[in-house]
């Protein structure tokens, strides 16, 4: 009996190895693997079928957490075991291209069919990395039933949000995600604050940190008066501001469209607007592009590419992402069409806002600048002192990777 | 003599299953090596043939009968445990990070595989032949109607390839080139990833599939030149050297992949001596063995107080309490660790809205480094308290009765009782399992990524640390959430290269207490 049970386990020892070694998800010849997450990998299995109808191959979309799959393809995609393609963000480029995980990829003819800032996100050195298809940016987002006119100013939005809050209902003026550099940026950007200086020739200086001038140290503080005024709840993460809009315990909060889907399901009255003026300038928030990409380690890299400019650089694949997941398109025959009055808001803040940087040091500044932010809220440092140390580490750090 | 009978009959069979089994082994060996073969692991599949002759030799060898209850686990060990451990130590010495992911090779051959396209060059309309040998022949066609062959890397005018263009159905397009046949698209498919990477040299560039249906004229940007180890950009002359895991110009500028690379001590270095790596380093190790040490000791205290008061006859329903206290222990961890959590919010959360009223004011839980610790504690306790009641209680049981009794006999107190007879034979039982839990406690990572993510912050750090980081979330931090360029795993590895001699010199230590590596004493 136990030398059955012992070779029974040497058996199932062995398939393990071979199961290891021959990964199921892995991009096989002739046919092609798409890594999407949950919203989009529902409209790629839609189109994929077109395609394997045209040209009878096979498509697998497989679902993969939208951070998994920047997390994975370092790993999976050298292995042997990654996908052809994958949806993400233009902000991953700088971490891929330096890695080796993707390919270049040339839209010919079709390049003029996308937005030229959308085309620039994606594009590295000389060379473009990814097909855009959406574009995307925070703005504020208020809701009706309370704020009937949005706030244009700052000082109207903090007087607003103080007649609005009253602690000990639990109801608050005002929120945003804490501590989270992307949704604070546009606080910061509005007096001058920027993440990356820009050299001469347009490229970004990485040494050149500008997050602790002053415009930065004001926004910050504008921030911690918020939660010292008590019209924002300290430690309000993104999932607490979420809950707290749907029900109607905050009455304006900073966030993306892709909150839009969550509140019109929970048949909240909102609207999304430009972010207000602070002293009079106008708030810049991160520019963000979602596209495909095609992985450097894929077996199938004429497919994709073919698949990509054949098949999703059409309006009706640009039409069919866009009614599942609105953002505003980067495809410019499909944006002429599209009249979401939520979704101009969207392109109204865009518009004016500053392209996240997508340098592989941005990978640096996140978590300092994210800590700087937690210490000035919680009252642990001056938000100067807080911006000066994440500055003086986020240099420190980047020098170090150079 | 039936009794014999049957014996011999169960062993042919048993003998029968074992070729069967050993039969099988084999050939899952013999079918896996192609597939290791062409994913070029060829140490993998030395090993695995290593394996499968040891199985071979140790069940069919009489003499190594005695090995083939060893060998299983042995091979287990060496897969589960050994290969791992040796891995992290080679990453330890690399810089295994973001930007430092691909191999030299990997680097280099992905810059040989860049083309620059010859825009002034003609395209031309590609078709795909193939004859029964297997061998590909490729028709290129440009837009004024020449047609060139593309056969074995070269491309030259069909007139003069020597193959006869057949066009059997007159379509204008040709259905035969001599013996080779026409490629349809459903055939082409799952040969893409050759033909994708087929060159035909042709005047003084190279031709290559630009799409599904054309081939256009190109040139390598890139030379590697092995005897300087540098890529040369042909379009602008630069060198770039290959230098610690990039390839960098004279003049400073660096192409855009790095590979990885032996690095030596560097990581060991940078966390033993850099101040703003070392120095949170320091405080992580502090609070991990302080973390241990009051979880231990917490829920000891609490279990064990808990288990003597279940364990008084004189106590009305103790079946319910029992049961109610064993709660936290039944509850996933990811439910009660997220619940709490919530609990300690420091404006939503219920402990504040009933301590706010008495103290006047909120205590920040999760924002202050101190409160967050105490929160991460009085968690840990709530989740740990249950276990150590439950051998508290099991160990109570085989305390004779007796004992206490002559106790009581000879006036001692409850608490004399407790503290002299119950505390120390307790104690010399859960020893073990109070070292065993202060070893699973110091690699706690679920309650602390769970209720604090290892934060707040601590200002300054180079890597991602926060207050209440312990070593093993620290280590996950560096590797997968950015700090030093993003992902470290290089850096990482060297954590839990300190991790592991902690570890081990803890069980080292319980072993020790429990005279695990002593001989079993003589009778």
């Amino acid at each position: 009996m136990k030398r059955g049970s012992s070779i029974i386990l040497f058996v199932c020892v062995l398939v393990t190895v071979l199961a290891a070694a021959m990964p199921a998800g892995a991009s096989e010849e002739g046919k092609l693997l798409i890594w999407a997450d949950e919203v989009r990998a529902t409209v790629m299995t839609e189109f994929a079928a077109g395609f394997e109808a045209k040209y009878k191959m096979k498509i697998t979309v497989q679902q993969t957490n939208f951070k998994d799959i920047k997390e994975q393809l370092g790993t999976a995609g050298p292995a042997g075991s990654g996908p052809d393609i994958i949806v993400g963000q233009h902000d991953w480029l700088g971490e891929f291209v330096t890695s080796g995980l993707i390919e270049p990829i040339d839209l010919g003819d079709k390049q003029k069919d996308f937005s030229p800032s959308s085309l620039q996100a994606f594009t590295w050195g000389k060379s473009l990395y990814g097909l855009p298809y959406g574009i995307e940016s925070v703005g504020l987002i208020y809701n009706k039933a309370l704020v009937p006119k949005p706030p244009k100013t700052w000082t109207e939005l903090v007087s607003r949000g103080r007649k609005l809050s009253n602690k000990a209902k639990g109801q608050w003026g005002f929120t945003m995600p804490q501590p989270d550099p992307y949704h604070t940026f546009p606080l910061m950007s509005a007096t001058g604050a920027y993440v990356f200086g820009v050299n001469a020739d347009g490229t970004l200086n990485p040494l050149n940190v500008g997050l602790n001038n002053k415009g930065g140290v004001f926004g910050l503080q504008l921030l911690v008066d918020l939660v010292k005024a008590g019209i924002m709840p300290l430690g309000c993460d993104y999932d607490t501001m979420i809950n707290l809009f749907k029900t109607g315990k905050v009455a304006m909060i900073i966030a993306g469209p892709w909150t839009f889907a969550d509140f019109r399901a929970a048949k909240v009255n909102f609207g999304f607007t430009k972010l207000p003026t602070v002293k009079g300038k106008i708030m810049r928030p991160f520019v963000g592009v979602a596209g495909f990409m095609v992985s450097a380690h894929g077996k199938n890299k004429m497919l994709a590419k073919t698949f990509l400019t054949e098949f999703v650089a059409t309006k009706s694949a640009m039409k069919s992402l866009f009614d599942k997941d609105p953002r505003p398109p980067a495809y410019i025959p499909l944006a002429k069409e599209v009249t979401d009055p939520d979704i101009s808001g969207v392109l109204a803040n865009a518009a004016t806002g500053i392209p996240m940087p997508a340098i592989p040091e941005m990978g640096s500044v996140w978590n300092a600048w994210s800590n700087a932010i937690s210490l000035a809220l919680n009252g642990q440092l001056t938000p100067q002192k807080a911006l000066d140390d994440a500055v003086d580490q986020i240099v420190a750090a980047i020098k170090r990777g150079m | 003599m039936t009794g014999v009978r049957l014996k011999r009959s169960g062993g042919c069979l048993g003998v029968l299953l074992k070729i069967a089994m050993l039969g099988l082994a084999n050939a899952l060996t013999l079918w896996a090596a192609p597939v290791l073969i062409g994913d070029r692991q060829y140490g993998l599949l030395a090993g695995l043939f290593l394996g499968v002759l040891a199985i071979d030799y140790v069940f069919i060898a009489k003499k190594a009968y005695p090995v083939r209850f060893l060998l299983p686990g042995f091979l287990l060990l060496t897969l589960m445990v050994v290969c791992p451990i040796g891995y992290t130590i080679y990453v330890a010495f690399t810089n295994f990070s973001s930007g430092h992911i691909l191999s030299k090779q990997m680097a280099i051959d992905q810059y040989r595989n860049r083309y620059v396209k010859q825009v002034d060059l003609p395209a031309y309309k590609s078709g795909y032949f193939r004859n029964r040998a297997g061998a590909i022949v490729v028709l290129m066609t440009d837009r004024r109607g020449n047609r060139l062959i593309g056969r074995e890397g070269k491309a030259y005018p069909l007139e003069i390839s020597g193959l006869n263009p057949v066009d059997s159905d007159n379509d204008g397009n040709l259905d035969h080139l001599g013996d080779f046949i026409r490629l349809g698209t459903q055939q082409i498919f799952p040969m893409i990833g050759k033909l994708q990477n087929l060159t035909f040299a042709y005047r003084d560039v190279l031709l290559k599939m630009n799409s599904l249906e054309e081939f256009a004229s190109y040139l390598p940007q890139y030379r590697y030149d092995a005897r300087q180890d540098s890529l040369v950009d042909k379009t602008t002359g630069v060198i770039y050297y290959a230098r610690a895991g990039r390839f960098a110009s004279t003049n400073g500028t660096y192409l855009d992949i790095g590979y990885r690379t032996a690095v030596g001590w560097r990581n060991f270095k940078d966390l033993l001596t850099d101040r703003r790596i070392a120095n949170p380093f320091l405080r992580v190790l502090m609070w991990t063995l302080i973390w241990a040490t009051f979880s231990v000791i917490g829920a000891f205290t609490l279990g064990i107080l808990l288990a003597v008061l279940l364990d008084d006859v004189k106590l009305r329903l103790r079946g319910l309490y029992r049961a109610l206290l064993i709660i936290p222990y039944a509850f996933p961890v990811f439910v009660s660790a997220l619940i709490w959590r919530g609990l300690f919010n420091v404006e939503f959360g219920q402990i504040n809205a009933m301590l706010a009223p008495i103290l006047g004011f909120k205590i920040p839980w999760l924002q202050d480094p101190f409160w967050a610790k105490v929160a991460l504690l009085i968690t840990n306790l709530w989740l740990g308290f249950p276990y150590m009641m439950l051998i508290s209680l099991g160990a109570l049981q085989s305390i004779p009765n007796e004992l206490r009794e002559a106790a009581t006999v000879d006036g001692a107190s409850g608490w004399q009782q407790f503290s002299f007879i119950t505390l120390p034979l307790l104690l010399s039982m859960l020893l073990p399992l109070l070292i065993a839990s202060f070893a699973f406690n110091f690699n706690n990572f679920n309650v602390i990524y769970l209720v604090t993510e290892g934060r707040p912050a601590i200002p300054g750090a180079l890597t991602p640390t926060g207050a209440t980081d312990i070593l093993i979330s620290y280590t996950y931090r560096m590797a997968f959430e950015g700090g030093v360029g993003a992902r470290n795993y290089g850096l990482a590895a060297t954590v839990s290269l300190f991790i592991f001699l902690i570890v081990s010199a803890i069980t080292w230590i319980n072993f020790k207490f429990t005279g695990a590596l002593k001989e079993a004493p003589e009778r």
